[in-house]
Order: structure tokens, then sequence, then C-alpha cells
């Protein structure tokens, strides 16, 4: 199966096969190159198609961009 | 017997009626997900599922819901699967007396015989991974025993933690781990992040049935899980030093995964269907880097479904929220008589309690929210009469209905703290906390009208047992 389709979370156009099913040729794992979404293509059309993926769930740059840290990266205690 | 791994639990299981074997070729998704979100509705006896025919898969055994209900969590302790919530609660708090249990050391564990080193780990090799909610950003690993030491003291076995955190599965050989603020792997991330270095971890995954009630009870920071397991079992727990990290790893697992968190990165992780029953996500989480995965021949996968409670995960932390916070109450304040803390990992908490004089009540309440657990969570306490059985909700409404008056009973504390994923909170991580006093005022306190309250007769326990014999014998 080829790993043509783009993210259905962020629409980015990059995206890698990370597995394949032991049983050749029944499902890939696919991986979003920008927001690391990941999914097996025999999953519901919900999860897996741009078009129907759900509002509520999607993600852009901007939100992969401004996701707060945690936890905290603390500061050195020997800043060298 | 106490169990020294997952298999022979799966066993017990299947002996009692209690394992559900789904022998009929099922999807990865939605399938396994959606019969372990099902499984618990089926009642106080849900059994485990246990899943071998999995679309695409020649391998996959994965155990679902094994903790998953009343009759499963007693059999787990050891118990009859008839035992009730509140005895089992009881029992957890009579063998909790017994800890500390040194573990005992063993050699030659049977996930030692397969490993992968390096470039070559894959972990979906490994693990028949799947996904479990449908806005879920990737495949989670969400009931693994993940072990880790305090770098700045590296020998104190006492300070060494064995938690379950959310684990994403972020590539063949990277995970993103969540180490909440309030829990001591994060505490062991920051002292390793301050020194600009890596924390090594360990992820057991398939353990024995215990390893997971432990690993998910609110210890103190210097109290060690297997000492604990010990106490729980009867037996000491059998642990081994893990080949890569030399961490200590429970004996009996399916699988151990080796890595450290790497010092000072995140990424992007989430969102996920958490145990608040809210999605929590996308932020930027902490990186696992996989150097070695071990695991047995046939290695079974132990799951969790998690979604809108109850779910298995109610049941896995829900005693074990209870004690801990009984235990610290009591030892102050002798009159406590119990403590439900099963929703939602104690956002909730309610305690039943004799007074001492007008006001005691609320005072016990205030002290609920400074218990180690319950400063992280308690965002509601409800305080009952010592009569009152606080894991019988409608006894417990009686009281909300009958001995609480707002005027004086409603005690607000604004912005105190809760653990970040509490979805009420207008900023993550400060909400406003409420004591509910649903007790009969006493002493000086003359609020009410209450004159005398109807008591059950003297000859209802026998007779309550008598009917039940009766019942039987229909």
């Amino acid at each position: 199966m080829a790993a043509s389709s783009i993210c259905p979370r962020c629409a980015h156009e990059t995206v890698e096969t990370v597995f394949t099913s032991p049983v050749p040729g029944v499902w890939d794992v696919l991986q979003c190159r920008q927001c690391l979404y990941m999914w097996r293509t025999t999953e519901p059309a919900r999860r897996t198609r741009r078009d129907l993926y759900p509002e509520k769930f999607r993600m852009t740059p901007e939100d992969i961009e401004a996701a707060i840290e945690v936890p905290l990266v603390p500061p050195l205690l020997d800043p060298r | 017997m106490p169990y020294d791994d997952l298999r022979s639990f799966l066993e017990t299981l299947d002996k009692e009626g209690q394992l559900l074997r789904v022998t009929d070729e099922v999807m990865p998704e939605p399938d396994i997900a959606a019969a372990a979100n099902a499984a618990p509705r089926l009642g106080d006896a849900a059994p485990a599922l246990y899943f071998d025919n999995v679309k695409g898969f020649t391998d996959a055994r994965i155990a679902m819901n094994v903790h998953g209900s009343w009759a499963n969590h007693a059999l787990a302790l050891g118990l009859p699967k008839e035992t009730g919530t509140k005895e089992q609660v009881a029992e957890f708090i009579r063998r909790w007396a017994d800890f500390p249990v040194r573990p005992e050391w063993r050699d030659n564990p049977p996930w030692g015989r397969n490993t992968m080193d390096g470039d070559e780990v894959d972990i979906f090799r490994v693990l028949p991974l799947i996904r479990l909610n449908d806005g879920d950003g990737g495949f989670y690993i969400d009931k693994a025993a993940v072990v880790s030491r305090d770098p700045g003291d590296p020998q104190n076995f006492g300070s060494q933690n064995v938690g379950i955190y959310r684990v994403e599965v972020k590539g063949k050989r990277r995970l993103a781990l969540q180490p909440v603020p309030m829990h001591d792997i994060a505490q062991h991330l920051r002292k390793a992040e301050e020194r600009g270095e890596d924390l090594p971890v360990a992820l057991a995954l398939g353990n024995d049935p215990v390893i997971s009630i432990v690993a998910s009870t609110p210890m103190k920071y210097d109290e060690n899980e297997y000492e604990m397991a010990g106490a729980l079992r009867g037996a000491p727990a059998p642990i081994t030093r893990a080949p890569l990290t030399g961490l200590p790893v429970p004996w009996g697992s399916e699988v151990v995964v080796e890595g450290v968190i790497e010092g000072r990165r995140r990424e992007i992780e989430g969102p996920f269907g958490e145990f608040t029953g809210h999605y929590s996500g996308g932020r930027k989480m902490t990186v696992i880097r996989i150097d070695r995965i071990s695991y047995r021949t046939e290695p079974v996968f132990e799951h969790l479904y998690l979604g809108m409670p109850w779910t298995e995960i109610d049941y896995l932390m829900g005693p074990n929220t209870c004690v801990p916070i009984y235990q610290q109450l009591k030892q102050d304040f002798p009159e406590v008589q119990a403590v439900n803390a099963m929703f939602t990992h104690g956002l909730v908490v309610i305690v039943s309690t004799k007074k001492r004089y007008g006001g005691f009540a609320k005072a016990v309440g205030m002290r609920v929210l400074t218990t180690p657990h319950g400063l992280g969570y308690a965002a509601t306490v409800i305080v009952v009469d010592e009569d009152v059985d606080p894991f019988n909700l409608p006894q417990v409404m009686w009281a909300l209905s009958t001995k609480m008056n707002p005027a004086g009973d409603l005690i607000r504390i604004p912005n105190m703290p809760v653990m970040e994923l509490a979805p009420q909170a207008d900023a993550p991580g400060i909400v406003d906390k409420l004591i509910i006093d649903a007790t009969t005022p006493t002493g000086s306190d003359r609020r009410g009208n209450f004159s005398n309250q109807v008591k059950d007769l003297p000859e209802t326990g026998e007779w309550l047992t008598r009917l039940h014999q009766l019942a039987a014998r229909r």
C-alpha cells in the first residue's frame, strides 16, 4: 500500500510508512512527518481521511508551535 | 497463591469464568478498543478479554480489561471473586500494614530469551499495537510499569519508582512519556535535566496483577512499590535487574523495554483520551529512545482501554487511591471510619467520620485537601456521618439530601492546586476546591431540626444474614 495520502489531521503531504502488516498487503501503519499523527490504513474513515477527520481533533503548524512543554525543561544547575 | 506473572493470572481468570476469549477474527481498530470499552458495562463480574485472531497479524495475543471489574480486582488480590468493594478496600488496608516486604531477587527472567538491540529495535515487531480512541494521536502503551531511579540518589531503593504513565509510540524505537509534575518520575527527570543528563528508564509490560495495582497507587516518594507489592501479595515480589540499565524490573513480565528519556528534549505528543474521560494534548512532551527490547517467546500484550468512566482504569486505581488517604487521615483523626476516593482517581473523595465536637467534619475535609494525593486531586470532598457507608452512594445521597444546608455546609477554598489534566480548572493546575459537610451538626453546632434519626433496628443485621440464606436456598 503506497504512503501517498495526506495527513488526516494536519493535511501535511509527507507521510511515511512505519510498519506493514505481517500478513502481506492487509494494512500499513503511516505517520505524518509534521504532526506525528500515526494511523493504520484499515482504521475507520473518520480517522484516516482528511475530509472526514473531525474538526475538533485537527492540528495546524501553529498549534504545534504554540504547544506547551510538559514538563518545562528546567535551567541547568551548572551552565557551561 | 500469589501470581508471579500475567500468564498464571490469566489461567485463574479463565478457570473462574472471568476471561472471555474472542476467537472470531477482529479488526485491530476499532474492534479491540470498542470491545474493551463495552466490557465493564457487563457489570460487577465483567470478564477480561483475550484476542488472538487479529486481522493482518500472524502472531498477536492481546489481553484487555484484566482488572476491569470488582470480580477481577478481587481475584488479583487473591480474594474470592464475590468479595464486595468495601471489603476489598478493607483487606487492602489490612495488608498495607505489612509494608514493607523486601522483594526477592531472581535470575533468568523468562523475558530474557529474545532481544533486540540498538538499530534493530522495532517495537511494532514485538507488540500488536492498536489505537484506543478516535482522537488519540497514535498508538499508546498505557499499562506498562515504568521504572526509574533518582539520579541524585541512585542507590536508594526506596526512591526508585514504578509507575504507570501514558506512553505514545512515535516510531520503531521512539516513544513519548508524560511525567505529571506531581508524580515521582517527574522529580527524577528534573534532576537529570538539571544536570544535562538523560534519564534511564525501563518499561515492563504484561505483569502480574499486583504490580499494576501498586504502580498506580499514590505512594510517598521514598516508598518502594515492590515492597508494597510484597505486602499485598503476602509474599516477596520477584524482581530482577534489567540487562542494559540495571533497573529493578518484575521477573515475570512479558516484555521489558529499556532506554532513556532524552534530557532537555520535547516533541509534540497526543492528544490522548485520559482517565478524566476527556482528551488532553497536544503538548510538547518528553522523548524516549529505546535501546533494547527483551521479550518472552510469544509475548502477551496486556493493554488498557480508558474512556468515559467507568472503564478498567477506574477499577485499577479505585481501591488503591482510597487506602493511602484513609491511612493519612487516620493518623491524625482516629474518628475516620472509611474513605471512598474511587471517582476519577480521587477528584471526588467521600469520608465517613465520627465527630469530636462541632465543626470537626469540616476539619477532616480540610485535612483531605492537604494529604499528598489530595493536594493534586480532591477537588470535592464530601464528609458524612459514621453510620453512612461512603461506598453506598444511595446512602451518601441521603446524607446530602437531609444533612447538608448550603448556608453553613459548603466551604469553598479558592486557587488550590490540582493536577493539570483536571478539565474543570480555568487555568490548568489551579482550581477552587469544595468541602461539603453532610454530617449531622453536633456539640456547639446547633443548626438544623434533626430531632431523632431513624436507626436500623437492632435485629436487622441478623435478618439480613437470614434473608441471604433463604434467597440462596431458592
